[in-house]
């Protein structure tokens, strides 16, 4: 049903080539994450499924079909943007029930659906208000609104939370999670958050200057990061990443240790530092380590709370099966 | 001295500046609607001074109220007004929409749609009425004649003469006559203003949320939808900034009447005002005080309209 495919497209804006030639398959029922650094192309990419722009050239498949030249509306896709892009001078009640009225759908029914959908998403309070009488969370559950009621073949969603604030952006984290579980839908997220990339997606599409860096599973992504850019890139604190005499001790150009893998001791282990800040969350500790010798900044990870002041000489010592080595190229080997 | 209070004290000679400047002249117009006052009377020498021995309660108004165009007068003033308040805003809003497209020569195009609001009303009414609706040497003429000749020539050719010589001679409207000088200050004053319309419709538009129209896009809405359900209730607050600023000028509207037919077949309150003031300074003030109640409803009436009608 709501397979994407991707085939050799590629967007040009004027001279400059934002995405070049790029292939990618979004099976049915999957919940695809694209990650990448800001201005990386991932709206652009987002918007060329849903028909908002033009490919320069390639393909694209939606259902086993070509879709590459059917107008937006017809692709049977449903998108939810960041800015939410409600309607400001229609009701909740008419802003939900809009793609139906330009179906031309029977007016009972309209009702009908829009009711189950404000139900589902707790918004039956809210039917009458305007979308300028409403918080945040509520105006993108009515988004989310508009978009189900359509029944659509897949969802995509261009950093959808990202105005939210951190409380909330958990909760409809998880809403948009358990609403994906219930309707089995094909959806598209684009978000620059790396955490709603791990807790969110079955398959993570990593995209650098609109090249695909890696597509894979977010424990293939943690585990086996396929070039430095997508080590760096997943994992929160980043993976600590150096080259030099300690790389070419393992036959490796570059080597990264993730903070969470590496062991720390007051009195002795392989490497050498300093303690400048400590973070401490409670249940765990990030700690800073300068002048080992290995790159500014080490960051380790502990679980639970352990004493060390500012300027404390530690120990560190690295986990050797959880070393990744790359080579000149920045690739695994 | 709480911090409320400085801030009003500065204030005062402003607001009082305001309320005299509004008040002297409003209240000289009700004091005069009230009395005999009338600038040359051979007769009764004392009405030509104002003075509260000369009161005559709402003598005056009666006056006005039947006087043979008075009724007349408002209904005109109402027709002119809501005809071109109808005309500009409707091409107001097409021209707006049209040129808010990108296009070659839209920098020039925008320049020259504005610049009819930079004519004078006085000279706007004079190259109209007499360079472009003259039947005679006007452009109306010379297009009329135009036609007619053109078709009299297609009357002798051959196989279609039969079916133009059927046609009947096209005659020219004077638009200087009782029946059709309402018409020409209409026509006049609706291009001198759909400029106005077209600027505030524009930048409304350029404010218009481009992610709106692309959620619409994809929820089925073809452009008529997207005109109808986000734009027009986009326009609907510039609106009525334009109908209440055009209902207030158009209300007042006497340069294009004296010019086109001196106020033959189409009189509005300003010129029964001054038709009045020639003599009957009470007549007129009492006239006035009218003008004002009808600006009123007319204001309150038109914005409830459009607040209903577009807002949804
Ligand atoms: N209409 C356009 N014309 C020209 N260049 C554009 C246009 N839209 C996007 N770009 C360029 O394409 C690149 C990718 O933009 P895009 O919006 O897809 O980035 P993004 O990955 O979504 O970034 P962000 O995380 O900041 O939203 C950017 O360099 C941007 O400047
Ligand atoms: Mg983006």
């Amino acid at each position: 049903m709501g397979r994407i495919v991707l085939k050799n497209v590629t967007k040009t804006f004027g001279e400059t080539q934002v995405i070049p030639p790029l292939d990618l398959t979004i099976e049915d029922g999957e919940f695809a994450v694209f990650v990448g650094p800001s201005g990386c192309g991932k709206s652009t990419l987002l918007r060329m499924i849903a028909g908002l722009e033009d490919l320069t050239s390639g393909a694209i498949e939606i259902e086993g079909e070509d879709a590459t030249e059917v107008p937006p509306a017809k692709r049977g896709l449903a998108m939810v943007f960041q800015s939410y892009a409600l309607y400001p001078h229609m009701s909740v009640r008419k802003n939900i029930g809009f793609p139906l009225r330009m179906a031309k759908m029977e007016q009972s029914e309209i009702d009908e659906r829009v009711e189950t959908a404000a139900k589902s998403l707790n918004l039956m309070d809210y039917l009458d208000r305007k979308p300028a009488d409403l918080s945040g969370g509520q105006r993108q559950r009515v988004a989310i609104g508009r978009a189900i009621v359509r029944e659509p073949e897949a969802f995509l969603f261009d950093e959808p939370l990202s105005n939210l604030d951190a409380a909330l952006r958990v909760g409809m984290r998880l809403e948009i999670g358990e609403l994906h579980e219930r309707l089995k839908t094909t959806m598209v997220y684009v978000t620059h958050d790396q955490v709603e990339a791990m807790t969110m997606a079955n398959k993570i599409v990593v995209l650098r200057a609109g090249v695909i860096e890696q597509v894979g599973s977010p424990l293939e992504l943690y585990h086996k990061p396929r070039n430095v850019f997508v080590a760096g890139f997943i994992g929160s604190p980043k993976m600590n990443i150096f080259s030099g005499p300690e790389a070419e001790k393992l036959d490796a150009a570059t080597i990264g240790i993730r903070p969470e893998h590496i062991g720390v001791s007051m009195t002795d282990g392989l490497w050498k530092g300093r303690v400048g800040v400590a973070e401490h969350l409670g249940s765990d500790t990030f700690i800073h380590v300068h002048d080992t010798g290995l790159a500014d900044m080490i960051t380790v990870r502990i679980t639970g709370d352990i004493a060390v002041k500012h300027g404390d000489t530690i120990y560190l010592t690295p986990q050797p099966d959880q070393i990744h080595k790359f080579d000149d190229e920045g690739l695994r080997n | 001295m709480s911090d409320r209070k400085l801030p009003r004290l500065l204030q005062t000679p402003a607001v009082l500046l305001l309320l005299v400047w509004m008040l002297i002249p409003l209240g000289m117009t009700l004091y005069f609607s009230f009395i005999r006052y009338v600038l040359n009377s051979l007769r009764r020498p004392e009405w030509t001074t104002p003075s509260f021995s000369n009161w005559r309660g709402f003598g005056n108004y009666e006056f006005v109220l039947n006087s043979k165009d008075f009724l007349f007068a408002i209904q005109n003033s109402l027709f002119i007004v809501c005809s071109i308040l109808f005309l500009t805003v409707i091409l107001g809003v097409l021209i707006a929409v049209l040129i808010n497209k990108t296009f070659p020569g839209q920098g020039i195009v925008r320049v020259l749609l504005i610049s009819p609001f930079f004519v004078m009303p006085a000279v706007n009414a004079v190259l109209w009425i007499n360079m472009i609706l003259d039947p005679v040497l006007g452009l109306q003429g010379i297009a009329v004649g135009g036609i007619n000749e053109l078709i009299d020539g297609l009357k002798d050719a051959p196989l279609v003469g039969w079916f133009f010589g059927m046609w009947p001679e096209l005659q020219p409207i004077s638009f200087r006559a009782t029946q059709t000088s309402a018409y020409a200050v209409i026509i006049m004053v609706t291009w001198q203003w759909t400029p106005f319309a077209v600027l505030i419709f524009m930048t409304s538009l350029q404010s218009e949320d481009q992610q709106q129209k692309e959620a619409a896009v994809l929820d089925g809405a073809n452009t008529w939808s997207q005109f109808r359900f986000l734009t027009l209730p986009h326009l609907a607050r510039p609106i009525a900034i334009v109908v209440m600023i055009q209902a207030i000028f158009h209300l007042s509207l006497y340069a294009e009447i004296e010019i086109v037919s001196r106020g033959n077949g189409n009189k509005n309150l300003p010129y029964l005002i001054g038709e009045f003031a020639n003599n009957n300074i009470g007549a007129a003030s009492a006239t006035g005080i009218f003008a004002v109640i009808l600006a009123n409803i007319v204001a309150i009436f038109l914005l409830r309209m459009i607040g209903k009608t577009l807002m949804e």
